[in-house]
């Protein structure tokens, strides 16, 4: 018997399909052309990463930056391999020295140590000039970037290694250094830390931080505030005759940490000219979310043990490589390039498109889910392109800024040393 | 038992949930020689989470409560038994034996660090220094252990992982 209505049926089932496949190879093209457009343009701008620890990991036996590292295997963020893999055109390497004792002695150990990290990036760019160029100044970052190298500039990441000599800021200019961050977790002779147990010590900057900021002013170095306190930021950003930077930190009011910078704290940079370089560090980028099945694994794990103090050294070796089994099998859940382009948004809605950049802090603890290392920076391009960012836009936020201020800094540091003359 | 068992997850869930454990996983080493006093010291400043996770498997535990009034009478010597399997100083070939002079805790809550010092006179001029440092790479693939050296007015810093865990330096 005839069933018309069954054929409608039929037809409307493949008609259906035919369009819903139809829709799918337009979202998969539509993706692949976002792509393509992302990494066209991440391929243009100039590429600035303010913020790599890797000078520690250069004071490393046999470490060579040349050569290629698994990040999975040592915690190896950065190499030269994977800064051209990523389309990283520079970046600023930042010598930094652990706080320790301030007295005399630890002041001259610190200093010994961060020149040993600052010789040893310069003899690595030597070593390696055929592919990357040790920069001093803004312009340096383009000239090298023609030539088809990368541009290593050069930080110092803790005042500490200052001590309380004013004639080493100049030491470490003519070394190559452009910015020096104030202060690291700890309170230092200089200025005071975001994150001290003991709280603050010189309500910001010391008299002694003071002359530190003039004198980079002078000399045409970068001040950076990221860590520091709140304090420290305001009596910085009135006290610096130049813009300022703050090389890795983010929005507050998106991830409520110590670390991260409030919408007031954003809106006196704009006024100041300075720029804001987001970092990849998962616990500056979003609230910590629980790992549940890791947990509840360890948990059932460690009920199940007896007493430590009764276990003999092959049980706790044991008991402890079940933990690293359970630790790699449901590893601490990472932020992801989405967390870190909502900070970007929210910056650019605070701030403006001219005061926000990109300081990964690889080696430092940075490394996200879609850029765990260097060679996955385009991520972060092609997250800006969805979110409906212009190539203009992007060229600000990946080095455009950054440049703007290194370049005001520069002039500033002229104009007062021919004042002086 | 099985009561026992869930309510120990409830408590280590709860504990759990509301921690964050230091991102970078890091330890410091400062060793420092002084021909003249021929003193050589050492401090070895580690999180406390991490010795915790080490020696009793759990980064947020009181059972051994270091530095603290009520501290655990095993505290010292399963410290030093973890220690000794994967952290020495050999001077002049000579491995130095782990005897805890001072220890203290510094810090607050994640950032909590447990500081140990071991003190040895060094009457013999010092030749070779061979440093083995590879705390917590049995616990994680990216830890990274920095080595300061001090030997008179001559400093040198190292960084030590799982992949490289010795260093050996001659004078």
């Amino acid at each position: 018997m005839f069933k018309p209505w069954l054929n409608y049926l039929s037809g409307f089932i493949i008609l259906s399909l035919i369009f819903s496949c139809i829709n799918d190879i337009s979202k998969i093209n539509n993706e692949k052309v976002l792509i393509k457009k992302a990494l066209d343009i991440h391929n243009r701008v100039l590429t600035l990463d303010t913020h790599a620890d890797t000078p520690i990991r250069m004071i490393q036996p046999d470490f060579d930056l040349s050569e290629r590292h698994d990040p999975y295997e040592t915690g190896s963020k950065l190499d030269y391999p994977r800064m051209i893999e990523g389309g990283l055109d520079a970046v600023f390497f930042a010598a930094f020295v652990a706080q320790d004792i301030r007295d005399d002695d630890g002041h001259n150990r610190a200093k010994n140590l961060c020149l040993q990290m600052i010789d040893s990036v310069i003899t690595s760019t030597k070593r390696n000039s055929d592919i990357v160029g040790l920069a001093l100044n803004p312009e340096d970052a383009y000239s090298l970037e023609k030539e088809g190298k990368r541009a290593i500039y050069i930080g110092i990441e803790n005042g500490y290694p200052i001590g309380n000599d004013l004639s080493n800021i100049s030491l470490y200019y003519k070394k190559g250094v452009r910015y020096i961050t104030l202060v690291h977790s700890s309170n230092n002779d200089l200025a005071d830390s975001s994150t001290d147990s003991n709280g603050p010590e010189h309500e910001g900057l010391s008299d002694f931080g003071n002359e530190v900021v003039q004198e980079m002013n002078r000399l045409g170095i970068m001040v950076d505030v990221s860590h520091g306190s709140d304090s420290l930021f305001y009596e910085t950003i009135k006290l610096s005759k130049a813009p300022i930077i703050a090389s890795h930190s983010n929005a507050r009011k998106v991830t409520n940490h110590e670390r991260n910078m409030t919408d007031e704290m954003l809106k006196l940079m704009a006024k100041n000219g300075g720029v804001v370089q987001l970092t990849m560090l998962s616990n500056y980028l979003r609230e910590v979310p629980p790992n549940i099945k890791k947990d509840s694994a360890i948990a059932a794990l460690r009920s199940s043990m007896k007493p430590v103090a009764e276990m003999t050294e092959e049980e706790q070796k044991e008991a402890r490589e079940s933990i690293k089994k359970l630790n790699d099998k449901f590893p601490a859940p990472l932020a992801n390039v989405k967390n870190v382009v909502d900070h970007i948004d929210h910056i650019v809605n605070v701030a403006g498109i001219d005061h926000v950049g990109i300081g990964c802090d690889f080696d430092g603890g940075g490394g996200i889910e879609g850029v765990f290392d260097a060679s996955e920076i385009m991520n972060i391009t092609i997250e800006l392109v969805r979110r409906g960012y212009s190539e203009d836009q992007i060229e600000k936020i990946w080095g455009g800024n950054l440049i703007r201020v290194f370049k005001e800094v520069q002039a500033i540091a002229k104009k007062i040393q021919t004042e002086e003359v | 038992m099985i009561v026992c068992r869930l309510l120990l997850l409830i408590i280590f869930l709860y504990t759990n949930i509301k921690t964050n454990v230091h991102p970078l996983k890091l330890s410091l080493c400062e060793i420092e020689y002084s021909s003249e006093k021929k003193l050589l010291s050492v401090n070895l400043k580690l999180f406390l989470t991490d010795v915790n996770e080490a020696i009793v498997f759990d980064p947020y535990s009181k059972d051994l409560a270091f530095c603290q009034t009520n501290e655990s009478k095993d505290a010292n010597r399963l410290l030093l038994n973890y220690l000794n399997q994967f952290f020495y100083i050999k001077v002049n070939s000579k491995i130095l034996e782990l005897e805890i002079k001072d220890k203290n805790l510094k810090g607050e809550g994640d950032n909590t660090a447990l500081w140990l010092y071991f003190e040895y006179i060094q009457t013999s001029p010092l030749q070779s220094l061979e440093i083995k440092n590879a705390v917590f790479t049995d616990l994680f693939f990216d830890q990274n252990n920095i080595v300061y050296i001090h030997i008179d007015e001559k400093s040198k810093s190292l960084m030590l992982d799982k992949k490289k865990s010795i260093h050996q330096l001659r004078f």
